[in-house]
């Protein structure tokens, strides 16, 4: 059996820049750091912040984070990493 | 030969429109499909919508523009508009 | 090493870095938290606590779903490894 090659991929969204795909993952990644985004991890438990930066396993770290339970702000931290096996959705929280 | 379609060209093919994602727990998610990797499926939605399944009845949260970790993903439904819609 | 001396963080690891020496709060899989001294990390998350206080929230959850007041255990260890894989959060405690 053949292996996918990635090429179908780029030639469908027919991206001509040189960066990351618009609206891919990466892309994503690249414009989200430095804005207020929402992080869910998988227990249910709400991560406001300002993103500071995160890699490709979704580690995430947050500034003037909240922690959010069940719509209530229950704590802040003033810096914060999320291991990112951990992350279920990062979800921005203004325009991008 | 001609007829067959490999998985993720599906998935490519849905660039622009409607997806309903389903997750291992009772979590789903429907949005527009911005784009996915090929690696774990990492996909970006906008427009999104998060329905948690509870025996009460589904709890709908809109959300923004977001990257949903692929790592949780069950199936994908091309088109689909949701929970509520089947 | 000389991003962590200029105190900016590139990647999400460098906060964890910037943490070697302070005093940590760490969340866990199981509603467990730990509060000790960062000693190590690695790329797992595996980490090294000296002089920790864990504490484990115990819900006793009533049929009504308004659960009884949060008992917590607590416990003490002068030196811990724990298992990256189930760190959810790591935070450097204000000074």
């Amino acid at each position: 059996m053949d292996s996918q090659s990635p090429e179908p991929d780029t030639a469908v969204n027919g991206s001509t820049d040189a960066g990351p795909l618009a609206g891919s993952p990466s892309d994503f990644l690249k414009n989200i750091v430095g804005k207020r985004v929402k992080v869910r991890v998988g227990n249910g438990i709400d991560y406001h912040g300002l993103l500071t930066c995160l890699d490709g396993y979704m580690n995430v770290a947050l500034e003037e984070t909240e922690e959010w339970v069940n719509g209530h702000r229950v704590t802040t931290y003033g810096d914060c990493f999320l291991r990112g096996n951990n992350v279920l959705y990062i979800s921005a929280m203004e325009d991008l | 030969m001609a007829s067959t379609i490999l998985p993720l060209e599906l998935v490519d093919r849905c660039i622009g429109s409607p997806i309903h994602v389903i997750m291992k727990n009772e979590r789903e998610f429907t949005g527009t499909l911005m784009g996915f990797d090929d690696y774990v499926i990492d996909m970006v939605l906008r427009d999104v919508k998060e329905y948690q399944v509870t025996p009460g009845g589904i709890i709908e949260t809109p959300l923004g523009q977001t990257l949903l970790n692929g790592n949780n993903i069950v199936m994908l439904i091309p088109g689909g508009r949701g929970p509520k819609a089947i | 090493m000389e991003q962590v001396a200029a105190g900016t963080i590139s990647e999400p690891l460098d906060l964890v870095k910037l943490s070697l020496g302070e005093r940590v709060f760490i969340k866990l899989r199981g509603d467990r938290t730990l509060t000790g001294n960062l000693h190590a990390y690695d790329a797992h998350m595996n980490l090294v606590l000296s002089q920790v206080e864990e504490n484990i929230h115990i819900v006793d959850v009533g049929e009504d779903g308004t659960a009884a007041p949060p008992r917590i255990e607590r416990r003490g260890f002068e030196m811990l490894f724990i298992r990256g894989d189930s760190v959810i959060l790591v935070s450097p405690l204000l000074e």
